[in-house]
């Protein structure tokens, strides 16, 4: 079978998947129970199937996994939230902060499918192993900051929503403010803790294989401040018992900054990240 | 065999009668079979503080809805005090209508009352353990608890709080998750306090502190409920230790101000504090409202989560009509097929019944030959009279609708043709 126009095909069609996830879940969090609430978990293991299915494909197709481009990192990522979603739906049962998490792994695939080239020729180094361990651990850690962001931002607007007797849609729906700050936390200690690993890994890898690596790289730059924001950020926690409301605040602020890096660093200011 | 109903709720009367017409369980058990004994061949009594009605299947269409007004009235020997009018009947199709709006709760005084159901379940299971329940009212119970179901799974008829007290409480669990972690104080022992404090404890909270300028009247209410009592004077430095503070004080000023909030809430390492006051005039002054990490409901905007609460149950109620109508719909065409079929039967025996005497005193004054042909031409004649009321009847049970008319139509007929029950005719020789 030509594995070309399947990957096309599929690559128009996850987009899509995932705007079929999204919608089915607003539908059920914006009107009441409907019968199509039994096909919203069975919807996104079919979804994360194909995911994969074009993940395995892409990877045979041109002989490396899906890790040298950020927008393959970006399809990767789309796949890892809404893994990581579809483990919390089944621990916690909660399925109305779906609508959220599946949005943004909408976003990230979306962003994937319209820039994502077909790279057919890489450099030797991008086989490594040392690299395996670079990517997936900072792909858990951006999935773990990616959560703790919408929750962060699903707690600011029930905050908002009851302090001010607001009781529409968020009220309803939502899950209790503390559970929203631990999903949050966790999230984000596991995200952080991620991240510090694949920072360490890159950091004594990458002098090894490019010649031209500086400690000046603008990627590299990028993600010791991200890293820094989140360290103070739950150091502030640990130490003068911040939580709640300004917590969430940072955790946003810090995401803002994780998105801006991996898309303005990456595509406007090259170096050694990418390789096209 | 005909489906009546009779009842009293707050539609028809005012509360002392209803009340006056409250059937305890012991009572219910006692007077089911005196009722089928004179009335039905089954019969179910719900009654709640809030109505009491009378559901049966009656014995002969003679049933007169005025003997069983009587009869109620006189079992609760209420006569003089509550009126026949007082009591609303109900036939076939608006009798089942009624009974599902009850079940449904948009026929309570608070709409979307869940306590209702359970007590619609126990008076079908008080009917059954006496043997009162048959065929019908067995059908018009899993017709009556599946419209119960599909309303609060499909409707959102029963949500949201409608009472202060626990309007509180859902606000609480939105804001903690685990309410057996978290302790409350109540300061102050008003009644709408005591109540959501009550509410609290139903819903498990962890530890309960009571404060009160009368320690008795805190002392009392630990006894009750458990918990520990606070002196009213230290009350400010349990705060640190405690998540929802309740305060239903009769105190003309602020008994909480916004200094003692935020320094408790810096003790607390800025746990969320749950402030409601249920005084008035208020125990807690508003501006702690910017608080942050504080949140403070006042009475007023309690009330306005439950006249919310209310409206929006409001608007629910044509969707549960709908799922009332699709379910009565389904019921009566059981019921009318259930009726229909005998009647049809009956009908041609007894009309046979003429032709084949009429036929059988005649038959000597026609010739041999032409005597089937008398056979043949009579039994002609009655079919074709009997093909154009059988057909309406029929379509009249199919469709499901029309039931009341289907129901008097069966009723005329069975009058006019005098067809009596056959089952009575043979239980009652």
């Amino acid at each position: 079978m030509p594995i070309l126009p399947v990957l096309t095909a599929l690559n128009v069609a996850l987009p899509l998947l995932y705007g079929g996830l999204v919608v089915l879940y607003a539908v059920s969090f914006f009107g009441s129970t409907t019968a199509l609430d039994r096909l919203k978990t069975p919807s996104i293991v079919v979804t994360l199937f194909l995911h994969v299915l074009y993940l395995v494909a892409r990877t045979i197709a041109f002989d490396h996994p899906p890790i040298t481009s950020v927008f393959e990192i970006m399809t990767l990522l789309a796949m890892s939230v809404t893994i990581a979603y579809l483990y919390i739906e089944a621990r916690t049962g909660i399925q109305n902060t779906g609508l959220f998490i599946l949005f943004l792994a909408l976003v990230f695939q979306t962003i994937s499918s319209v820039f994502i080239r077909d790279l057919v020729t890489i450099p030797e180094y991008l086989h490594s192993l040392v690299l395996g361990l670079h990517v997936s651990t900072a792909l858990m850690g951006y999935t773990g900051i990616s959560l703790s962001a919408v929750y962060g931002l699903l707690y600011l607007m029930l905050y908002r929503d009851i302090r001010s007797s607001r009781f529409g849609l968020v009220y309803s729906r939502m899950p209790n403010l503390e559970m929203l700050e631990v999903m949050s936390h966790k999230a984000e200690v596991f995200g952080f803790l991620m991240l510090s690993v694949g920072i360490v890994v890159g950091v004594f890898w990458l002098p090894h294989v490019f010649d031209e690596f500086s400690y000046w790289d603008p990627k590299l730059i990028g993600s010791l401040v991200i890293w820094l924001l989140y360290a103070a950020g739950l150091a502030a926690k640990k130490s003068f018992g911040w939580q709640g409301r300004r917590t969430m605040i940072l955790t946003l602020i810090a995401f803002a900054f994780v998105f801006l890096s991996m898309t303005v660093i990456n595509l406007y200011m090259s170096a050694f990240h990418s390789f096209h | 065999m005909n489906l009546l109903s009779i009842g009293i709720s707050h539609h028809s009367a005012p509360v002392e009668l209803r009340e006056r017409m409250w059937f305890s369980t012991e009572e219910t058990q006692a007077v089911l079979p005196r009722l089928q004994e004179q009335f039905f061949s089954e019969c179910v009594l719900i009654s709640t503080c809030n109505r009491t009605e009378l559901y049966g299947m009656t014995r002969s269409p003679e049933t007169s809805e005025e003997a069983l007004r009587q009869f109620l009235i006189e079992a609760k020997e209420a006569t003089g005090i509550v009126e026949p009018s007082h009591l609303a009947a109900r036939v076939a199709g608006a009798a089942v209508n009624q009974i599902f709006k009850v079940a449904a709760g948009i026929d309570s005084m608070i709409i979307g009352d869940i306590q209702i159901l359970n007590q619609v379940k126990e008076a079908f299971q008080i009917a059954r353990d006496g043997s009162t329940l048959g065929p019908v009212l067995n059908r018009l119970m899993q017709s009556t608890l599946h419209v119960g179901k599909r309303t609060r799974s499909e409707t959102s008829i029963s949500e949201g709080a409608v009472s202060v007290s626990y309007a509180a409480v859902e606000l609480a669990s939105k804001i903690f998750a685990d309410l057996s972690r978290k302790a409350a104080l109540l300061v102050g022992a008003g009644e709408t306090g005591e109540l959501a404090l009550k509410h609290l404890v139903g819903k498990g909270i962890g530890q309960v502190r009571i404060a009160n300028r009368t320690r008795a009247k805190a002392e009392a209410l630990v006894a009750e409920l458990g918990g520990e009592v606070v002196d009213y004077d230290a009350m400010v430095d349990t705060l640190p230790s405690v998540d929802i503070v309740i305060t239903s004080v009769a105190s003309p000023t602020y008994v909480l101000g916004p200094e003692e909030l935020v320094r408790a809430l810096r003790q607390r390492s800025h746990n969320p504090l749950f402030v409601i006051d249920i005084g008035v005039p208020r125990n807690v002054n508003p501006a702690a409202k910017k608080i942050e990490h504080l949140f403070l409901y006042d009475i007023d905007s309690l009330s306005a989560i439950v006249d919310r609460n209310l409206e929006r149950r409001k608007s629910e109620i044509p969707r549960v009509q709908g799922i009332i109508q699709e379910e009565s719909e389904a019921f009566l065409q059981w019921y009318n097929s259930l009726q229909v079929g005998p009647t049809i039967q009956q009908l041609r025996d007894a009309v046979e019944e003429i032709r084949a005497e009429e036929v059988r005193k005649n038959i000597n004054r026609f010739r041999n030959e032409d005597r089937e042909l008398v056979e043949l031409l009579t039994r002609r004649i009655i079919n074709k009279i009997l093909h154009q009321p059988m057909t309406t009847l029929k379509k009249g049970a199919e469709n499901g609708r029309g039931d009341r008319e289907t129901v008097e139509r069966i009723a005329t007929i069975r009058e006019l043709f005098g067809i009596v029950d056959f089952k009575r005719k043979r239980d009652e020789p």
